[in-house]
């Protein structure tokens, strides 16, 4: 029996999301729509121990994500390919003048490593808070707002953008020493 | 204690204000909501819907099996 009724759709009503983050942190869309597959299978079969009422998104980003690192521990090769060694030899165009273009965009982002790459795309646009990301993540606030702070400097260096000096680094250290001291 | 800022703007979850080093001020940030907005409003494959009315159906088939 399902958990609540209207399960099935709520899972359905999140594949949209599920699968942009797979298609993040996958960097293809055929392993992404595996990944998603298995995750609404598994979300499927332990729905039992989803509480109505909590954030069913977190829960499935969740197993999307244990999935993904299950995945790639069982393809070595492909991680350390990931954890640097092609990112080295990538060449990203330079940004245009003014904005930058989503191709480059694309591909700046796919040269991250995968704790700043699913850092930023939790916090910067699947609209989780730091707290559920780190929930998601399995790690601290703190290693969170870190893992934003390096991806947002990279992609800024990769693609060659300036003129975000204003919510630079420093920014970013004062509103985590502000959370240290008020948490 | 005079710095601290307002109790709205520390809520680590807090979007949108002029600090949040992802916002609408930050290049990076809309980059990344539009590469995300864009996967997001793909057309997503029939086969999904399809898997869930499979799990459905296959569960509902056990629970038949389990009265009898």
């Amino acid at each position: 029996m399902s958990v609540y009724s209207g399960f099935r759709e709520d899972l359905l009503g999140t594949v949209p999301s599920l699968r942009a983050f797979a298609v993040s942190l996958a960097k293809n869309a055929d392993r992404a729509d595996d990944l998603v597959q298995e995750t609404l299978v598994k979300a499927w079969d332990k729905q039992q121990s989803f509480q109505p009422g909590t954030n069913l998104k977190a829960w499935l980003f969740t197993i999307l994500r244990n999935e993904f690192y299950s995945q790639m521990r069982k393809r070595k090769r492909e991680v350390e390919d990931s954890d640097g060694a092609i990112t080295a030899r990538l060449s990203v165009h330079p940004a245009q003048e003014g904005s930058v273009d989503l191709k480059d965009f694309r591909k700046a982002l796919e040269q991250l490593p995968e704790d700043q790459r699913e850092a930023i795309i939790l916090i910067g646009a699947s609209g989780f808070s730091y707290e559920e990301a780190a929930e998601i993540c399995g790690c601290a606030v703190g290693t969170i707002k870190s893992r934003v702070s390096r991806a947002r400097n990279r992609l800024q260096d990769i693609l060659e953008i300036s003129g975000e000096s204003d919510f630079g680094p420093d920014a970013i250290s004062a509103q985590i020493t502000n959370t240290a001291f008020v948490a | 204690m005079k710095y601290e800022k307002p109790a709205s703007q520390r809520t680590s979850g807090h979007r949108g204000s002029a600090d949040d080093p992802l916002g609408v001020n930050s290049e990076i940030g809309r980059k990344l909501k539009q590469y995300y907005d864009d996967l997001v409003s793909e057309e997503i494959p029939d086969k999904f819907a399809m898997l869930l009315t499979q799990l459905e159906a296959s569960e509902r088939s056990q629970q038949g099996e389990d009265k009898d």
